[in-house]
């Protein structure tokens, strides 16, 4: 335990295949309802796997100030800003000149890659067979945008983030796969521990929802099937599941020293009080059966909140639908939560928005603080037989009202990288 | 060693275009010689730009053994294991383990971390997709139908960006707090100061960080020369007729251990790591501020980090990436913050290119060599110093250095600054 500060959670934004924001994506979550269906972004009808969860009528423009830098903003990049933009709205607090320098931003994003129509356009450029024509890219007609030169670089989402809203303090991005998300919110509290920062804007955004990401997943035989019925695909701890369901989106949370944001009357949503991050080292793709590598990220997470598994009431589980990932995640529950594994609610809400991949850490730490705030362990949903491999105490049926001392996210990543946050309801932070 | 919170580096290892070992590195570098050549990646005879310093394609093969494995991951990942690998072995940290029980050395794993600064993603990755594209001609149905049948169904695998990551963690047996920082030039540098806040917040006992990058890519140069940001013919940093940047390739790998860890293992200090700083200007993507303000922002605040004042500084490596905005800014940045006088200041991407996400552990591991030896190697590239920079410590020819303390600069896009902050290893007081 770091007794030196205690982090509250005093703003939430959220873009997610089931809301535009943070109260919508909440609400949809406690109904159980899926944001999961058939693509509509591109023309999937070919591929093995035509269902997504897709963040629906986004404009960007709507909702962020200064057109300007949209221009440079890729999708993924606009549901960043969207959503960080309600996180600080939400906070009731910005960076100003003054104190710009003592706000950071630190970010998972998501692969970078260039869009399908800029391989599209390179490709034609390309030789008769196929093959990559370097004086191809010579040509005269070769459309050498710099925009979209800008927009691809690997921090372009965290430099937009930070010119938008003025944020001058240390400042990061990493990628651990789908570990992204988690592992920016726990280096956000790392920064703030250490006093690098006095405020932080945590998050994390990403789409894989284009032909090239798709197929990366498809290839690996990752997804859900279920295309004729997509509303139930992604069934987390199921006894039929089949694979999980791509999504994007973003989630954002503001971080603020605990006394000052009390000092300023601020509604504290949660503590986040603890950090776990361990890296299984066991294969790419496939997780321990024991549940090795996320057990440890989880001890280090309570252990670093000071908080026993008995205080813990909520978790929200990586839960992707795969049966490796499920059954694996069990295993490492059995072991932290010993004797109270039954007591504690357990559900994953991609039942609900699918992988947001990059972002999805990010948002599951927004769905535990709103969680603890709001008394609700919200439903795995679509679950109708439970696998035996995963008798723990899923939320079942509907969302399940419950006060919650403590909360568990946990996001694990192709590349054996675990992360596991802590959080504590603000009725639970003695002194 | 300092204090029992002091970060000791117990092992270090390189790959770029200029060798493959930190001493043949350094070595061409005090020599004069610069690795930059004609590219040899693809046909460059009608371009407008076509050097770089590329890591010679024959050492390609022989930095990761594994053939199955080498199909596996992506150039820049060959580097990052490369340099890791090299580094854990000098650190010694391995032959310690092998002297615990089971017991203990499940618990020393998971006290070891691992910290990469990577590239992110490469356009070459995606040429993958091209036949497929050939063959489905526009038609959409027909690219999901053969997709399966046309494209290697592990593609996406190769793209991890925290492949290095993973694979230190398997091959070495690493298992503890770890990250993949994908922040463009800054990367390194961060993999570095995050590995040390691991250590000092008693998260770690020990943790290898590596920066590695391959950023020499058709696409990348043509965008790069669009911008006005590459040099033609070479990478004069501070000179009157700097032109650009340079792109450069590889790794470079740093352990660091607690003042106990490097006391139980015996291995020699190559260096102590004081401290760090990052910033950012928030200027955008690609641009910075004229004024170097988010430089000398983080060079403070590394020094405090460190309780080092200015004064104490001995040499300079700075980032002198040659483009014309970059020195001139830095060269405000480092005036602001030494008052007039800073010690003498030097830059190596003039010989080893620019490695972006490589380039601050690159720098780094050749800082090491400077501050221990106490001498700034020259800037062979240099024929006259910008007169609006004047007066800035640097030169053609070595200098010696002031202490035994180096600051290292490290500048990337978003407006991102970080500094670090190392003392020689044989230093003790």
């Amino acid at each position: 335990m770091n007794p030196s500060r205690r982090i509250a959670i005093t703003g939430i934004g959220m873009v997610t295949p089931i809301g535009l924001d943070a109260p919508t994506t909440w609400a949809n979550l406690v109904e159980g309802k899926s944001g999961i269906n058939t693509i509509r972004e591109f023309n999937a009808s070919g591929f093995p796997v035509r269902i997504g969860a897709e963040v629906k009528d986004f404009h960007a423009a709507d909702v962020i100030r200064g057109h300007k830098l949209l221009k440079f903003a890729s999708r993924t990049h606009a549901f960043a800003l969207a959503a960080a933009e309600e996180a600080l709205e939400d906070a009731g607090l910005r960076p100003t000149p003054s104190t710009a320098s003592r706000w950071g931003c630190c970010v998972g994003a998501g692969m970078m890659g260039i869009s399908f129509d800029e391989l599209r356009t390179t490709h034609s450029f390309a030789g008769t067979g196929g093959e990559f024509n370097s004086d191809g890219l010579l040509d005269s007609d070769f459309p050498l945008d710099p925009v979209g030169f800008c927009r691809w670089q690997t921090n372009a989402g965290l430099a937009l983030l930070m010119r938008q809203f003025g944020v001058h303090g240390y400042s990061t991005a990493v990628h651990t796969a789908c570990a992204s998300g988690g592992q920016a919110v726990g280096t956000a509290l790392k920064v703030m521990r250490r006093r690098n920062t006095d405020f932080m804007l945590a998050g994390g955004y990403d789409s894989m929802l284009n032909p090239i990401g798709l197929s990366a997943f498809c290839l690996l035989g990752a997804l859900s099937t279920d295309n004729d019925t997509p509303a139930r695909a992604s069934r987390p701890f199921d006894a039929t599941r089949n694979g999980f369901v791509l999504g994007e989106g973003a989630g954002f949370l503001v971080l603020e020293d605990w006394e000052a944001a009390q000092a300023r009357g601020a509604r504290i949503y949660a503590e986040l009080a603890g950090d776990g991050n361990s890296l299984s080292s066991y294969r790419i793709t496939d997780s321990h059966p024991s549940g090795d590598g996320p057990i440890q990220a989880m001890q280090q997470a309570l252990a670093d909140a000071g908080m026993r598994a008995e205080a813990v009431d909520y978790v929200n589980a990586h839960g992707t639908s795969t049966l490796m990932n499920d059954r694996s995640e069990c295993a490492a529950l059995r072991v932290v939560l010993d004797k109270d594994i039954q007591r504690v609610a357990v559900s994953s809400t991609k039942s609900c928005m699918g992988h947001l991949i990059a972002a999805a850490g990010a948002v599951e730490a927004g769905v535990c603080a709103l969680a603890i705030h709001h008394g609700i362990a919200p439903v795995n949903a679509h679950l109708k037989e439970v696998d035996p491999a995963c008798d723990v105490g899923l939320v079942r049926v509907k969302s399940r009202s419950l006060r919650i001392r403590g909360a568990l996210s946990n996001s694990f990543g192709f590349g054996g990288s675990n992360s596991c946050l802590a959080f504590r309801h603000p009725d639970e932070v003695t002194a | 060693m300092r204090s029992s919170k002091s970060i000791a580096i117990t092992g270090v290892g390189c790959v770029c275009g200029a060798g493959k070992t930190v001493d043949s590195i350094w070595s061409s570098v005090l020599e004069g010689k610069s690795a930059v050549a004609p590219i040899s990646q693809w046909d460059v005879a009608q371009w407008p730009v076509g050097i770089a310093a590329e890591v010679q394609p024959r050492e390609l093969r022989t930095l990761v053994e594994d053939r199955r494995l080498q199909k596996m991951i992506s150039r820049t990942d060959l580097f990052g294991l490369y340099a890791a690998g090299q580094a854990i072995q000098q650190s010694g940290v391995l032959t310690q383990r092998e002297k615990l029980e089971a017991a203990a050395q499940a618990q020393f794993n998971d006290r070891s971390g691992v910290y990469a600064g990577c590239g992110g993603g490469t356009f070459r990755s995606a040429y993958e997709f091209f036949p497929l594209l050939t063959q489905a001609a526009g038609d959409m149905e027909i690219f999901g139908r053969d997709l399966e049948t046309t494209v290697d169904p592990m593609w996406l695998l190769r793209q991890l960006p925290n492949n290095v990551v993973c694979h230190v963690g398997i091959r070495h047996g690493f298992r503890g707090t770890n990250a993949c920082i994908t922040n463009q030039c800054v990367g390194g540098a961060l993999a570095v100061a995050e590995a040390a806040a691991a250590l000092r917040t008693g998260e770690a006992d020990r943790a290898v960080a590596v920066g590695h990058d391959a950023p020499i890519e058709p696409e990348t140069v043509l965008h790069y020369h669009n911008l006005g940001l590459l040099a033609q013919d070479t990478l004069r940093p501070f000179d009157h007729a700097r032109a650009g940047t340079v792109f450069g390739e590889g790794a470079a790998a740093v352990v660091l251990v607690t003042a106990a860890e490097a006391a139980a293992c015996g291995a020699p200090v190559l260096g102590e790591l004081l401290g760090s700083g990052c910033v950012t200007e928030a200027t955008g993507i690609v641009e910075l501020r004229p004024d170097g303000d988010g430089l000398a922002r983080a060079i403070q605040l590394a020094l405090q980090d460190g309780k080092i004042s200015a004064d104490e500084v001995g040499m300079v490596v700075a980032h002198g990436n040659g483009t014309p905005a970059s020195d001139a800014s830095e060269a405000c940045a480092l005036q602001r913050v030494f008052k007039g006088t800073p010690p003498p200041i030097t830059s190596f991407k003039w010989a080893i290119g620019h490695s972006i996400a490589a380039s601050a552990t690159l720098d780094l591991a050749l800082a090491l060599k400077a501050i221990n030896e106490r001498v700034v190697p020259g800037i062979a590239t240099l024929n006259e110093l910008d007169p609006a920079l004047h007066p800035l410590p640097v030169s053609s020819r070595p200098q010696p250095a002031r202490s035994d303390i180096a600051l290292l600069c490290s500048r990337g896009f978003g407006g991102m600054n970080v500094a670090l902050v190392l003392r020689a290893g044989n230093s003790r007081s």
